[in-house]
């Protein structure tokens, strides 16, 4: 029980300058869980993606299974053992089960693939492992949680001695963890060792042998779960207390207006009859599971996306609003998780991004005024404290904290008044992160209101003044921020239509 | 990382440098290769030529800096002048109303394709496709008897092709390039067509109604096209349906040699023109030099030859460059 599988030492890696593992070692037994920890950007994916052969570390070696191993690709790594379960899944949704679990490798019949065996194999496959699903549907008509199984499947079905789990259980609803937990115990049984990566202290704690911490790049060392708290484990993983935690009063002024109302919001089946005020000054946290529809009411309220029904009225006035155009003429800016595809012009400079909603306040009898674009770039930025060599610099070149600056930049030179911020922190460093905060609460101090999505519970309860929960395109709880704890949350969080009432 | 090379760049200088070292290179070995070249009627005559291609390189440059392409400028542009010169010829409308009427074929087919690609959100290359097809076919329907003639010697000739051996279409190229490039670089319009090639979804999650914004690309596009078909009447004065078939690929190469992006987001409008007065001196220049060495080769497709194999250098090396860039 007892032997290594896996033995990374010293491993070292740069990415043009900067240097995200700084001689990191882990260590993974026969039928062993053990659980890689550590903020976001500390380091576990960049481990993980060395230890499958994504990237070449710069030095240190990597003993798997008694030999020492350096792949070139991941099929090198997969051919060797390792399979990796992402977050997000990479399948076909078009192709069935089955397909997906054998493409590469289809049994043949002669130059025919031959679906029925690949049916049965599949099918037997499932009953080892003791899962309920049929090999025939389409991928994609299965729940998050069911595509989860048919990939931890393929990984068994190539014969996997090792498999990665990044943060399986994020977008799955209690009983699917349940489920995935009984998978894991077999395939322990089974002698297949598994590295599981997640931020959920309750889950390590249920299922994992080991943990292994990372801060900043570095190894921070690695207990048995059974000895150690999680206050042990927050403390190795932070290293030094940076939330200021919970915000227990909402500073809210007692008679603020509402000056967003959305009534009876519907799309599709995604958000099913949404209704919330917003007040001024306020931060309103929007929590939920991965696929909740948080995102989608945002996009539905900004414009984004085309809506069946529902009213919206700002500052106790319905207004139209079916473009992006109309929100922003109406004080609405939306800021996306996803900075790149749905913010940055990202070979841009910092100033042509920092004013693209406001280029008509720069032009004067239709020429555009790049001088005065740049100083207004210079001043808010430097209000922001943006980090950039100049605003002439391309956004591109920017950490991720200091391009979310950037567009944080551009709505207030737009001086729009509502904020929608969609996982504000998400990619970012821990010190960009509080400077975000602190952003936020400058923001609203100055009368501006935010709506805040957020995954991180840590982050809702020390900003938040009232947490609206989602679940499955609805909302099941309103919290002030005072009732707002984890359980609280995470119970609302996976209030199913089913389980109601 | 040095700060040089990411400065903001609209447009780059840099490249145009190049393109016009290449422009005098091969002025300089044609001349060199028979000195008849830089003869001065053969100077006006290619001066002549060029104000077509390069009206058109300009238009197209504001589709393809959003990420689209249009393949109908050629096309529009020579139904612009038969439709006009039907008009003109069967005593209809007196000659200088051809101007407006050509404009104006242009500004439709531009507006269709806009509607298509901006509203009905078909892909670029096929919408224009098809309306490169169809503009075609009503060319060649319009023209029954093959040819349509334009009157020579005229105020109209010499307005738009050739003042007593002044090549005056040039003037207008140059005043185009300025106006084009004010649309492109300092007013909002050229801002956002910039904008939408470099990321159209972020750029209307900005709060830009981008649809509006590629439907005028598309417009300046087919405007350039219906201006591009005064000029080539002007110049030409016969013209027929089949008249400048891949005349647009000319227009477009141009566009490209030029320096800007296939990708949208980077457009260099001086070098679009410089790119198409490229092409025009390697035509007429191949033509001196197969007559001179007596080569019984077509020059038509010499050109096609020496023109592709510039086109994919000139993109290779900006692919080669952004990526040693990215590095």
């Amino acid at each position: 029980m007892n032997d290594v599988i896996l033995k990374m030492e010293g491993i070292e890696k740069s990415f043009s300058g900067v240097h995200a593992l700084k001689s990191v070692d882990f260590e993974l037994r026969r039928g062993e869980v053990h659980a890689l920890m550590g903020e976001n950007g500390a380091g576990k994916s960049t481990l993980m993606k060395v230890l499958c052969g994504i990237h070449q570390p710069d030095g240190g070696r990597i003993v798997l299974f008694g030999k020492e191993v350096s792949f070139r690709n991941i099929a090198q790594a997969q051919a060797a053992g390792i399979s990796v379960i992402h977050q997000e899944l990479n399948m076909m949704n078009h192709l069935s089960v089955a397909q997906n679990i054998y493409i590469g490798r289809e049994p043949a019949k002669g130059i025919m693939i031959d679906d029925r065996k690949m049916i049965r194999d599949a099918k037997g496959l499932f009953d080892r492992i003791g899962v309920n699903i049929d090999p025939r549907v389409r991928l994609g008509e299965l729940t998050v949680g069911k595509q989860q199984m048919v990939e931890i499947a393929k990984a068994v079905s190539r014969d996997c001695r090792l498999l990665v789990l990044d943060e399986p259980t994020a977008a799955l609803t209690q009983t699917e963890v349940e489920e995935l937990f009984k998978i894991m115990t077999d395939l322990k049984q089974r002698g297949i060792g598994m590295i599981y990566i997640s931020h959920r202290m309750d889950e390590i704690e249920r299922i994992s042998d080991r943990v292994t911490v990372m801060r900043d790049g570095e190894y921070a060392g690695t207990v048995n779960t059974s000895d150690t708290t999680k206050d042990e484990i927050v403390r190795m993983m932070v290293g030094r207390v940076i939330y200021a935690g919970h915000k227990t009063e909402s500073t809210v002024a007692k008679d603020a207006p509402a000056v967003l109302e959305v009534q009876g919001l519907n799309c599709g089946s995604e958000v099913k009859d949404v209704s919330f005020k917003l007040r001024q000054g306020e931060i309103l946290g929007f929590s939920g599971l991965m696929g909740a529809g948080r995102t989608e009411v945002a996009r539905a309220v900004y414009g984004a996306d085309p809506r069946d029904s529902g009213t919206i009225k700002i500052n106790g006035k319905e207004v139209e609003i079916n473009s992006p155009e109309q929100a922003v003429k109406n004080g609405i800016c939306y800021l996306s998780e996803d900075r790149k595809q749905y913010g940055l012009l990202l070979d841009k400079s910092v100033a042509e991004n920092s004013a693209l909603a406001s280029l008509e306040t720069f032009t004067r009898m239709g020429w555009i005024n790049d001088k005065s674009i740049e100083g207004q770039a210079e001043k808010t930025n430097a209000a922001l404290r943006t980090k950039t060599p100049s605003v002439e610099q391309l956004v591109k070149n920017l950490s991720g904290g200091n391009q979310q600056k950037v567009i944080v930049a551009r709505w207030l030179i737009k001086n729009s008044d509502i904020f929608i911020f969609d996982e504000p922190t998400r990619g970012i460093d821990i010190g960009a992160k509080s400077e975000m905060y602190s952003l936020m609460e400058e923001l609203v101090t100055e009368g501006k209101s935010i709506i805040m999505i957020s995954s991180e519970l840590s982050e809702i309860q020390r900003l938040c003044d009232r947490v609206i929960v989602m679940c499955e395109g609805r909302i099941t709880a309103e919290l002030d921020c005072a009732d707002a704890t984890q359980e609280e949350i995470m119970r609302y969080a996976t209030m199913r239509e089913s389980m109601k009432g | 990382m040095t700060g040089n090379m990411n400065k903001l760049k609209r447009f780059r200088p840099g490249q145009n440098i190049i393109i016009l070292f290449a422009l005098v290179l091969l002025v300089g070995v044609f001349t060199g290769l028979n000195p008849n070249f830089v003869d001065r009627y053969n100077i006006v005559s290619m001066a002549q030529s060029l104000a077509p291609y390069a009206i058109m390189s300009l238009g197209v440059t504001f589709v393809i800096a959003t990420g689209g392409i249009d393949l109908s400028i050629g096309t529009v542009c020579i139904a612009a002048a038969v439709v006009a010169g039907k008009l003109y010829t069967s005593g209809l409308v007196p000659l200088w109303a051809t101007v407006p009427v050509m404009i104006g074929i242009g500004i439709l087919f531009g507006f269709i394709n806009g509607l298509l690609v901006a509203k009905l959100k078909l892909p670029s290359f096929i919408a224009t496709l098809g309306t490169m097809m169809f503009s075609r076919g009503l060319s060649a329907l319009i023209v029954a008897d093959p040819n349509i003639f334009f009157p020579t010697g005229t105020w109209y000739n010499k307005v738009f092709s050739n003042y007593n051996g002044i090549p005056t279409g040039i003037l207008w190229v140059v005043g185009f390039t300025l106006i084009c490039s004010y649309i492109m670089y300092k007013n909002r319009t050229g801002r956002y067509i910039l904008s939408i090639g470099s990321n159209e979804e972020a750029t209307r999650l900005s709060g830009i109604n981008t649809d509006r914004y590629k439907l005028y690309a598309y417009i300046l596009a087919g405007m350039g096209s219906g201006i591009a078909a005064i000029f080539w009447s002007a110049s030409f004065t016969t013209v027929a349906a089949a008249t400048g078939n891949g005349m647009e690929l000319d227009a477009i190469a141009g566009v490209y040699i030029g320096g800007t992006s296939a990708a949208g987001g980077v457009a260099s409008v001086t070098g679009s023109v410089i790119g198409a007065a490229l092409l025009v001196v390697i035509r007429s220049g191949l033509n001196f030099v197969l007559a001179r060495f007596d080569l019984s080769l077509n020059s038509t497709y010499v050109t096609y030859v020496l023109t592709g194999i510039i086109v994919v250098a000139a993109v290779l090396a900006d692919v080669l460059k952004s990526r040693r860039r990215r590095k």
